[in-house]
């Protein structure tokens, strides 16, 4: 897997290049628009990480040009938190995900690997991991015999949880899919709802699933 | 009294005055000298009154031409001097909307190189040098908080690398290691506060604007309160929410209304209870939102909305945030032509009430 990374702050770049590295992803490195461009041309990659904060010709404008040249690759847009209007144009140009800076490198790393992996992703009515099943329709949890009552809110972090299964999810990104927040709103709200989740779908059970990445977030999976 | 009116009586007094003294000396000469040099030579009873005659008719004269003539002067000098303070008024009314926010807007100048003129240009240069300076802050603290946003993702993406590699082998990230997370995560907060604050300040926030329910969004706040208070024991309580549509900012008045009521549970005491209520008043809607928490001593209330300002003179640690919260919140509530209001009795109960002005037809 070979991405290409757009990012003007050079040890910003170099630094991404080294977690990415870690995980036996290549990057190469680009440190402005036409270089990103020339670069997105010689080499066909699997996916683009894209800064839209760029001196001189700025990422939306890079990722539009993309876009006209047919140029496939799955970009992912990295911005400054709170800047929703760009992000916003980002996915309408073609974007196909974004994260706010700061970000957890281990969330860059899970999403840039389902950026690769998702081919045609259809929307699975019957999510599950391990014996956990969530019925996106009824709205219905049921782990083995057992069905739990979740309430609106405890309903939609589970549905992200179970459709982002096995990739961290960051506290940010949370808030922001699940509550729509596009803000730190300075609370613990999100732990208090993974709290209240786990007592629903894990507590009674020998295997559990929802487990806490330490400084990064939170992630579904069933551990070998 | 206005400068004009003390000018104009100033005025009127002193033609009154000069028209008198105008008199008193034409009587001297006209009637009084001859009458001495008269009175050296030989002169009839009948010739002395005659001139008390004169006398009389020369006061009825002074008096019934001074009063008409003084009362133009009235006329002419209120005239006189509003021409004259024109300028001044003029001036006025532009330094008026100067302000902090349209330091920018110069007076405009006569040119003529009189007092005016010469004030007006240094008002001028005076606004300009604040501007320049209130310039200056906003752009530091927008590239300071930009600056700073780089080296802290490099940071906390390190250690979170560092953390990971120790997992692969056999002792576990020590806690001190993973408070220095926390504490970066902390920085960001004050950082992205501090962003958004100063691009409010430099106007270059643009709200969203369409019609939001507001009941819908102080029940959804309401619920996720309620949650968020259990683990120290406070109850939360929706006393009134009226269907109220204003026309603001969704992401901007969730962020408002999460802000108050979460301040309202951190400034709690355990077991403590939360009051929120929306209800319509005349033109506005109205949010209150109360707690019986410790408040806040009345002289330090006018600065609960200062940025950085902490109600514990100690900057007690034990109370999460960035300091930011309500600056945040006041923000919100005047970009929506709105107001928020502070009031604590301490001991009793601390009240956070917002205003925003209802969606015309509501």
């Amino acid at each position: 897997m070979r991405v290409l990374v757009v990012e003007d702050e050079r040890k910003t770049a170099s630094f991404i290049r080294s977690a990415l590295q870690a995980e036996q992803i290549t990057a190469d490195l680009c440190h402005n628009g036409p270089d990103a461009l020339r670069s997105a041309m010689g080499f066909s990659y699997d996916a683009i990480v894209l800064d839209i904060m760029l001196p001189g010709q700025n990422g939306l404008s890079v990722l539009r040009q993309l876009r006209e040249q047919r140029n496939p690759a799955p970009v992912l847009l990295l911005s400054a938190r709170g800047e929703v209007d760009d992000r916003v144009e980002g996915l309408n140009l073609g974007a196909d995900d974004y994260l706010p800076k700061p970000f957890v490198i281990a969330e860059l790393v899970a999403r840039l690997r389902a950026l690769v992996r998702r081919g045609n992703d259809p929307k699975p009515q019957l999510l599950r991991v391990a014996d956990l099943t969530l019925d996106t329709v009824t709205r219905q949890a049921r782990r083995g015999q057992t069905s739990f009552d979740l309430a609106a809110r405890e309903y939609r972090l589970l549905e992200f949880l179970m459709r982002s299964a096995g990739r961290v999810c960051g506290r940010m990104t949370i808030l922001e899919k699940v509550w729509d927040y596009h803000f730190d709103p300075g609370t613990n709200i999100v732990d208090v709802y993974v709290r209240r989740l786990r007592e629903k779908i894990d507590a009674d059970f020998a295997t559990k699933l929802l487990h806490t990445v330490r400084g990064a977030g939170y992630v579904l999976r069933e551990e070998k | 009294m206005t400068i004009r009116a003390r000018l104009t009586l100033w005025y009127f007094g002193l033609m009154f005055l000069s028209l008198l003294a105008m008199g008193a000396l034409s009587y001297y000469k006209f009637v009084a000298q001859p009458r001495g040099r008269a009175q050296r030579g030989q002169e009839t009873a009948a010739e002395l009154a005659d001139d008390t005659d004169d006398f009389t008719q020369i006061s009825h004269i002074v008096f019934w031409c001074g009063l008409p003539a003084a009362g133009l002067a009235l006329g002419g000098g209120w005239w006189l001097t509003r021409k004259a303070l024109a300028p001044v008024a003029a001036l006025t009314r532009a330094a008026e909307r100067v302000n902090e926010q349209s330091l920018r807007g110069q007076l405009p100048r006569s040119g003529s190189g009189d007092e005016l003129d010469r004030l007006t240009e240094v008002f001028n240069a005076m606004t300009a040098r604040l501007d320049g300076s209130f310039q200056r802050v906003r752009e530091f603290t927008l590239h300071a908080s930009h600056e700073l946003k780089t080296p802290l993702t490099i940071l906390r993406g390190e250690l979170e690398i560092a953390l990971r590699e120790e997992k692969n082998g056999a002792p576990p990230p020590p806690a001190r290691l993973l408070s220095q997370i926390d504490e970066i995560d902390r920085l960001t907060k004050i950082v992205d506060g501090l962003t958004l604050l100063t691009k409010a300040d430099a106007g270059q926030i643009a709200l969203h604007l369409e019609p939001v329910r507001l009941d819908d969004l102080v029940r959804e706040s309401f619920a996720d309160a309620g949650i968020l208070a259990q683990p120290s024991g406070i109850r939360v309580h929706l006393y009134a929410c009226q269907e109220l549509t204003i026309q603001g900012d969704r992401h901007c008045l969730r962020q408002l209304l999460l802000n108050l009521t979460d301040n309202s549970i951190k400034h709690n005491q355990p077991n403590g209870t939360v009051t929120i209520s929306l209800e319509r008043a005349g033109e506005m809607a109205q949010l209150q939102i109360s707690n019986t928490g410790a408040g806040l001593a009345p002289e330090l209330q006018p600065r609960v909305f200062e940025r950085f300002f902490r109600g514990d003179p100690s900057h007690n640690r034990d109370v999460e945030g960035c300091g930011l919260g309500l600056s945040i919140a006041q923000w919100i509530a005047t970009a929506h032509g709105g107001a928020i209001q502070f009031d604590s009795q301490p001991g009793k109960l601390t009240t956070l009430v917002v205003r925003l002005p209802l969606r015309p037809g509501n």
